[in-house]
């Protein structure tokens, strides 16, 4: 039997970008509203002022304006599938004012098989950076599909 | 300002203190609202039925920040640098959950620390499990 996830087209799409959106002005009250949801006390994160920065996990909010490349393989349901965990590299912080450019990128694709049949993980690479070019975060976020 | 924790009064196999709390869906709403995810899975019981689930889940990003958010109460404000989490299983609102950790490496030459974390059920079930790099003063 073939393999349902061809090495050939795996190649041709993974570490290509498929996406790039700008979001901001981030405010101070979102920063606050993010970090305060979170049971977060700490002044660095809920206090107004020059001090204040955006809590480490603030990026997660901002993705592309499209969820996946179009030319993903047929064989990965997309109507059914779920989060199944994050990876993030801290670059700078937050601050109020920032403008947010996220650039997302097919980063791997991949076919494990379990007891229940096979599953398809998509992970994709979202490098975040503010309007300096200063990198905020690099987050992997794999997706698993049926 | 918090004081951060020193890297030379942390030792390999060193527990963080754990937080035990009840997760209400008050506060899985309030994170939905701040992090642009306000959909029914998230705020709804009803809403959550009809897309197969139980009732109303706690967003994975939610757990996520709620693990930095105890890593860092232990270490300090801007001592995370990494933080990688798998989701293993729904975290249900307005159950016990606990937030534990433990040190599982020191580098003493980028004076960092290496933590397993994890959110569990009152019942000791790890939902959510994680790694993280603490940099430390």
């Amino acid at each position: 039997m073939p393999p349902a996830l061809d090495p050939e087209t795996v190649r041709q799409i993974v570490g290509k970008e498929f996406d790039h959106a700008t979001h901001g002005p981030v405010t101070a009250e979102e920063l606050i509203e993010f970090a305060r949801a979170l049971g977060e006390v700490q002044p660095e994160y809920t206090v107004p002022g020059p001090g204040l920065i955006g809590h480490p996990t603030y990026c997660v909010r901002y993705k592309g304006r499209k969820f996946y490349p179009e030319n993903l393989p047929k064989v990965v349901n997309v109507r059914a599938g779920f989060d199944a965990g994050k990876d993030i590299e801290l670059g700078v912080p937050v601050r109020p004012g920032d403008m947010i450019e996220v650039r997302a990128t097919l980063h791997d694709i991949y076919e494990k098989t379990g007891r229940s049949g096979s599953m398809y993980f998509v992970v994709i690479r979202f490098t975040m950076t503010n309007q300096r070019g200063e990198t905020l975060a690099v987050i992997d976020n794999r997706f698993m599909h049926r | 300002m918090s004081i951060p924790l020193r890297f030379d009064d942390v030792q390999e196999g060193d527990e963080l203190p754990t937080r035990e709390f009840v997760l209400s869906k008050t506060q899985v709403r309030e994170y939905a609202r701040a992090g642009g995810l306000w959909t029914p899975r998230f705020t709804d019981d009803e809403g959550a039925r009809q897309e197969g689930l139980p009732g109303m889940i706690t967003p994975g990003n939610m757990s996520l920040g709620l693990l930095a958010t105890f890593l860092e109460s232990w270490a300090g404000a801007g001592s995370l640098r990494r933080l990688g989490a798998t989701f293993r299983g729904l975290v249900m609102p307005d159950r016990t959950v606990r937030l534990r950790g433990v040190v599982t490496q020191k580098e003493a030459a980028r004076r960092t620390v290496e933590v397993d974390v994890w959110l569990e059920s009152d019942e000791g079930e790890r939902g959510v499990i994680g790694t993280a790099t603490m940099a430390l003063s």
